[in-house]
């Protein structure tokens, strides 16, 4: 039925959707980004020591931008996905510097916990039905305490010196970690836009009640949205402990805002509905680049957190602003209004979940 | 641990108080006397375990002023709260406060309070210019107090190493060193003098306290603040500036923040970078233990005092206790998680009320 | 072709504060289209939802070829054969038009979605509703008609029995609305039995065979042939004109007093034309017109919610802009009471006095902004005797009244303004008769007293028991104007003779084009 002509316009509008996205100005942002570093470097930026720095520290934001992007589509927010990290982290190094658990065990001991922890939230939150901000900074709290006590004031780093190996094992001078976040963005990418159970969970961060009246329930895509978000925090945790020196209580400490700056800059709303995998990973590359540039010319570290937040600022403004003029130039067309898809604009100025769905 | 901690009234302030329809639950399940009973309780049954708790100028009088300062902290966070907003910057504008008393005590070597007024004015500059951009744009208040979260980090640690030699403001005027000590010890009347356990930095609470109150209890604008946050739609149509207000909201919030900014960095004597760093916790905490919702529309200021105290004397009493600083963040978190999964149950219970009786 | 399909007897749904379902019976047949009717709140949509799974019923049976069933779930109302389109939008805005048609059942190899697989069923089933989409598109760039059809298309997709529609032409141009006629046609002649929900009677006696009529939650006439029937016979039923007409006393507002507002020749952003209208002291100006002609709209415009792009509104005759509602509240002392009560009328999980004094805490207010208590209670206290609200005590919040006490404690706060103009909205929506009742004696009694009110309504009876004269909205722009006799069948044979003499609309058609 469908002519290659047809087929043609078909793609054409796709490739037209696709040229409008955040995620093209983020891949332009980052290519021009990085041409313009290896300039100034005067070409070092570009050579394999380099690059191989560059993309080491690039998998762990990566990975947990990707673990609050999970929890975003479905409308939630993880507040505990720094506290869970380090937590994880700590876990593993202490089962394998004291407790003389071989590296895979504890790596995988560590990773089921993380799992286990985000399964644990997100039934807590479907079942008492309190705000998931709230109860994530509940547990945030707990898993803040006990890494605390996992580690204590020491810095733990006589763990296995084959896991330390893999982590700074680079190939080509592309890193292993780096390797493993890509995979871990691509399988998640799979799951999200061709697997049965992640159009799921989409379909109940678009429209919770059209999920609902779909056959679909909200309440354990909250929970696989949790038990997902937690599964990545703890491949993240691996990914620091491997890359790491040591671990100590001060891991994840510095997660969190990062890991909600990559998914907005990357595109993804708070209400809900919409994943961008790959700008998620964008944005955590145009992070990084920053913090890049910012070693290239010597600055003080301080300026890499003031351009993140004019950033994000700026993307989520200007976004507003571009829909509002959309809206308007909606409204002077046609006098029907535009489609109220999903929430309405101002809707979400308020809180950005509205707790277990109720 | 079992907490009475069940039923956050619906009714904001004390001006409900005075009378009670008779639906209403018993007095003795009314959370601030619950959490005022349980602390005192938990105070004396410290006191008893451990008499060290009670020695006023050692432990009483620190933590009195943290519990100060951090009442402070929750206040800047219950005003946001009132009209459904967040605040995730509070930290920063803490410190964003701070730095300009510190810039004013050590350029123009203004007087204290002077200084103070200078501080609080910034804060009130920054946060109302947060409440601005969410009133302009309806972007969710927790995406730009988010981003402003980073710039100010940024921001802060900027100045500080632009403008100081060693990140941090030393000098001292006159009046900061008695401020940071004094009890009320130090004020005879005759021969009666206050306790030592009290410190004068307590007097900033008891305003801010006293302020707020009036605020929420007795005036239009409070009254206003709240019914924006209840239901926005409902309260631009009813008359109420809403915009005005979320901005009258933030930039309260804005002043707090720098108010507990100023309490902090005298209670260390520094003006460093990091004043404020780990105000967002105990912000929600003391606010939302005390029973202030999330969703806007009802706050408790009293509530945020005794929330505070509970978490501060838990924390000392484990601390007496040897329980070990590792384990309280697991406690805390578990009593914030069953505090707020009582609420629930209560509000379940009132809701099948409601339709039992149709 | 007679069988049941499915049947409903007795069937109760309570809500907090109201029963929105008391004893309603339906008997759904195979191969029929079957109209249920009723006003805004009767109970349609709560009864559609009972019966497609969202909501358990409290009470009652159903009956699906004889059997008992309990629909525990919308999936499970789907397999056992009943499709719906609700009246709210069910689409996903990111997924693409074949992935939410299918997504009941999405085609599935494996875990993973077959996405070459989905084309096919979803093109035919936009192919049956004559709809020419790309089924890539994300449904977010649709237009509202579009979207709407989509809808039709997701519950053609899942082939059901019982195929229920709530309002499905409320926002279809009538080319649209003819080929799903057309649809619907089809779909009966196979042995589906079709619900059909409009406001529309024209659609409905042009359509339907058998029908329903529901008013205040019971069902008034129940599966009857729709032929046995006038269609001045359905609306009795609907109203229910013998409980609604109240009698009122005569009153004679002074035609040649200078108007309180004028509205001359107002266009708004939102597609207004040419809109004039003048409301006098003590005068009662109906706007009437069906859901979706722009009435609540041109209000909000005039309120400073939208723009006003030509013409002029004035005020006691000077010309004003009025940039906000509390512009309009505090400077022009124009009261607005909301058609959507639960979201813009009362704040409800907050007590009662505060809900009614909120339009006066600023005349309350000395210095510093204190608010006495015990005036606020006091002002509070004599609204709630003057409207007889009940209630348990002013700190009750006004989330646990039910719907008709809520509306008087949304009224209750323009009375306490003390407002010059008053503009209520579909004022007894959802209330009890009895409410309603006082309602209409408190709009006459106001009337009386000189204030001016305009009455938007899409009860016709309401209109002809309140209003003095009735403009007739249709399209964004006012069709006419009927000078109220109180008769009822004159009055509604001219105001439905001004709607259809309207110009067919040129809205979606427009934009289906791009």
């Amino acid at each position: 039925m469908i002519t290659i002509n047809e087929y043609g316009a078909r793609t054409s509008a796709a490739l037209r959707r696709f040229s409008r996205s955040t995620t093209t100005t983020l891949l332009c942002v980052t290519l021009g980004g990085y041409l313009a570093l290896g300039i100034a470097s005067s070409g070092e930026f570009f050579q394999g020591p380099s690059v191989r720095t560059f993309l080491q520290y690039l998998a762990t934001p990566v990975l947990i931008g990707l673990a609050q992007m999970v929890a975003l589509c479905v409308g939630q927010l993880n507040l505990a996905v720094g506290a869970l990290g380090g937590c994880t982290a700590c876990l593993m190094g202490v089962l394998m510097a004291d407790g003389g658990v071989p590296a895979p065990i504890a790596v995988a001991a560590g990773v089921l916990t993380a799992m286990l922890v985000g399964l644990v939230t997100g039934v807590f939150i479907v079942a008492t039905r309190i705000n998931g901000f709230i109860v994530t900074l509940g547990v945030m709290t707990i898993l803040l305490g006990a890494q605390y006590r996992l580690a204590g004031t020491r810095t733990v780093d006589g763990y296995s010196p084959a896991l330390k190996e893999l982590g700074r094992a680079a190939p080509l001078n592309v890193p292993l970690v780096f390797l493993t976040a890509l995979a871990v963005a691509g399988l998640l990418a799979v799951f999200l836009y061709r697997a049965t159970a992640g159009r799921r969970l989409l379909a109940a961060g678009g429209n919770p009640l059209a999920a609902r009246l779909s056959g679909i329930s909200t309440d354990r895509q909250i929970v696989l949205a949790h038990t997902l978000s937690g599964l990545l925090v703890g491949v993240a945790a691996v990914t620091a402990t491997a890359s790491l020196p040591g671990v100590n209580r001060s891991v994840g400490g510095d997660w969190l805002l990062p890991s909600f700056a990559a998914p907005i800059i990357g595109g993804v709303g708070l209400s809900g509905g919409s994943v961008a995998v790959f700008g998620t990973v964008l944005a955590a590359f145009v992070m990084r680049l920053i913090d890049a540039a910012r070693a290239q010319f010597s600055l003080d570290p301080s300026w890499v957190n003031f351009l993140i937040g004019l950033v994000v600022l700026g993307t989520v403004v200007g976004g507003r602003v571009h829909q509002t003029h959309l809206e308007k130039r909606g409204k002077a067309h046609g006098r029907t209004p535009p489609a109220p898809a999903g929430r309405g604009p101002t809707a979400d100025a308020t809180l950005p979940n509205a707790g277990g769905g109720q | 641990m079992r907490t009475p901690v069940t039923a956050p009234e619906h009714v904001a302030g004390e001006a409900a108080g005075a009378q009670r329809p008779p639906r209403r639950l018993p007095f003795w399940v009314d959370q601030r006397l619950g959490l005022l009973v349980l602390t005192v309780a938990l105070a004396a049954l410290f006191g008893v375990l451990r008499p060290a708790f009670l020695d006023q100028r050692l432990v009483l009088f620190p933590l009195l002023r943290e519990i100060s300062t951090l009442t402070v902290v929750a206040l800047a966070q219950l005003a946001v709260l009132s009209v459904g907003h967040m605040n995730l910057a509070v930290g920063r504008m803490a410190a964003f406060g701070a730095l300009f008393a510190g810039l004013g005590y050590d350029r123009l070597h203004l007087p204290l309070q002077l200084g103070l007024l200078v501080c609080l004015f910034a804060g009130a500059v920054i946060g109302g210019l947060t409440g601005w951009i969410i009133a302009r744009t309806g972007v969710s208040s927790f995406v730009v107090t988010l981003a402003m979260d980073f710039a100010l980090m940024g921001l802060v640690s900027l100045l500080y190493s632009a403008l100081t030699e060693n990140a941090a403001f030393t000098t001292r005027p006159s009046g900061l060193l008695d401020l940071r000590s004094a009890s009320l010890a130090d004020i005879c009347v005759g021969r009666v003098c206050g306790s030592p356990a009290v410190p004068q930095m307590a007097q900033f609470t008891v305003l801010a306290l006293v302020g707020l109150g009036f605020l929420y209890t007795r005036t239009r604008m409070g009254r206003e603040l709240l019914l924006t946050g209840a239901n926005p739609k409902a309260a631009e149509l009813s008359g109420i500036p809403t915009g005005r207000r979320v901005i009258l909201a933030h930039s309260l919030s804005g002043l707090l923040a720098a108010l507990a900014g100023f309490m902090a960095a005298v209670s260390t004597g520094t003006f460093r970078a990091s004043i404020g760093d780990d105000f967002m916790l105990p912000s929600f905490l003391g606010a939302v233990l005390g029973g202030t919702l999330l969703t806007g529309g009802v706050v408790c200021v009293v509530g945020a005092l005794l929330g505070t105290s509970l978490v501060a004397v838990i924390r000392k009493g484990l601390d007496l206790l040897g329980v070990g600083l590792e384990s309280l963040n697991i406690y805390l978190g578990c009593v914030l998680l069953l505090a707020l999964s009582a609420d629930r149950v209560r509000a379940v219970v009132s809701y099948r009320k409601v339709v039992r009786s149709t | 072709m007679n069988d049941v399909l499915l049947e409903g007897r007795e069937i109760v749904k309570v809500f907090p504060g109201v029963r929105a379902l008391d004893g309603v019976g339906l008997r759904l047949t195979a191969g029929s289209v079957h109209a249920l009717l009723g006003e805004n709140g009767a109970g349609k949509s709560t009864l559609i939802k009972v019966l497609t799974g969202v909501h358990a019923p409290d009470g009652g049976r159903l009956t699906w070829r004889g059997e008992e069933v309990r629909l525990r779930s919308p999936l499970e109302a789907t397999r056992t054969g009943i499709g719906v389109v609700h009246q709210e939008r069910n689409l996903i805005p990111d997924f693409s038009v074949a992935e939410n048609i299918t997504l009941q059942s999405p085609p599935a190899r494996r875990g993973f979605v077959d996405r070459g697989a989905m084309s096919a069923p979803a093109l035919r089933c936009l192919a049956e509703l004559d709809l020419d989409l790309d089924p890539l598109r994300p449904v977010r760039e649709l237009s509202v008609a579009q979207q709407q059809l989509v809808e039709i298309a997701k519950a053609l997709y899942t082939e059901s029995r019982v195929l229920l529609l709530d309002e499905p032409t409320a926002s279809l141009s009538p080319r649209e609305a003819d080929r799903l006629f057309g649809v619907v046609r089809r779909l009966t002649a196979r042995g589906t039995c079709v619900v059909f929900v409009s406001h529309k009677l024209e659609e409905v006696f042009a359509l339907c065979d058998t029908v329903t009529v529901l008013r205040d939650g019971r069902s008034v006439l129940e599966s009857s042939p729709l032929a046995g029937h006038t269609h001045d016979d359905i609306v009795n039923l609907m109203v229910g004109r013998a409980h609604t007409a109240t009698e009122m006393p005569p009153r004679a507002p002074d035609r040649t007093a200078a108007p309180v507002l004028a509205l001359d020749g107002v266009s708004t952003a939102d597609g207004h034309q040419d809109v004039s209208l003048e409301v006098r002291p003590g005068e009662i100006v109906g706007l009437y017109g069906l859901v979706g002609a722009g009435r609540s709209e041109l209000v909000k415009a005039v309120l400073g919610l939208d723009r006003i792009t030509a013409g002029e509104v004035r005020m006691h005759g000077t010309p004003v802009r009025i940039a906000s509602p509390r512009q309009a509240l505090h400077d022009f002392g124009i009261g607005y009471l909301t058609e959507n009560r639960k979201e813009e009328g009362v704040f409800l999980e907050q007590p009662i006095h505060r809900n009614i004094t909120v339009t006066v805490w600023k005349k309350l207010a000395k210095a510093l902004g204190y608010v006495p208590a015990a005036e606020e209670r006091q002002a509070a206290q004599d609204l709630v005797d003057r409207l007889g609200i009940r209630i348990s005590g002013l700190e009750q919040n006004a989330g646990e009244l039910s719907g008709g006490n809520q509306q008087k404690v949304s009224m209750a706060k323009w009375l306490a303004a003390d407002t010059r103009l008053l503009i209520v909205d579909e004022p007894t929506v959802g209330v009890d008769v009895r409410t309603k009742h006082a309602f209409h004696r408190l709009l006459w009694e106001l009337a009386g007293e000189g204030l001016p009110i305009l009455l938007i309504s899409s009860d016709l009876t309401e209109m002809i028991t309140l209003a003095d004269r009735v403009l007739v909205m249709a399209d964004h722009r006012i069709r006419g104007e009927v000078d109220n006799d109180g008769d009822y069948e004159r009055m509604s044979g001219r105001i439905i003779r001004i709607i259809h003499d309207r110009a067919l609309p040129a809205v979606t058609t427009e934009r289906e084009a791009e």
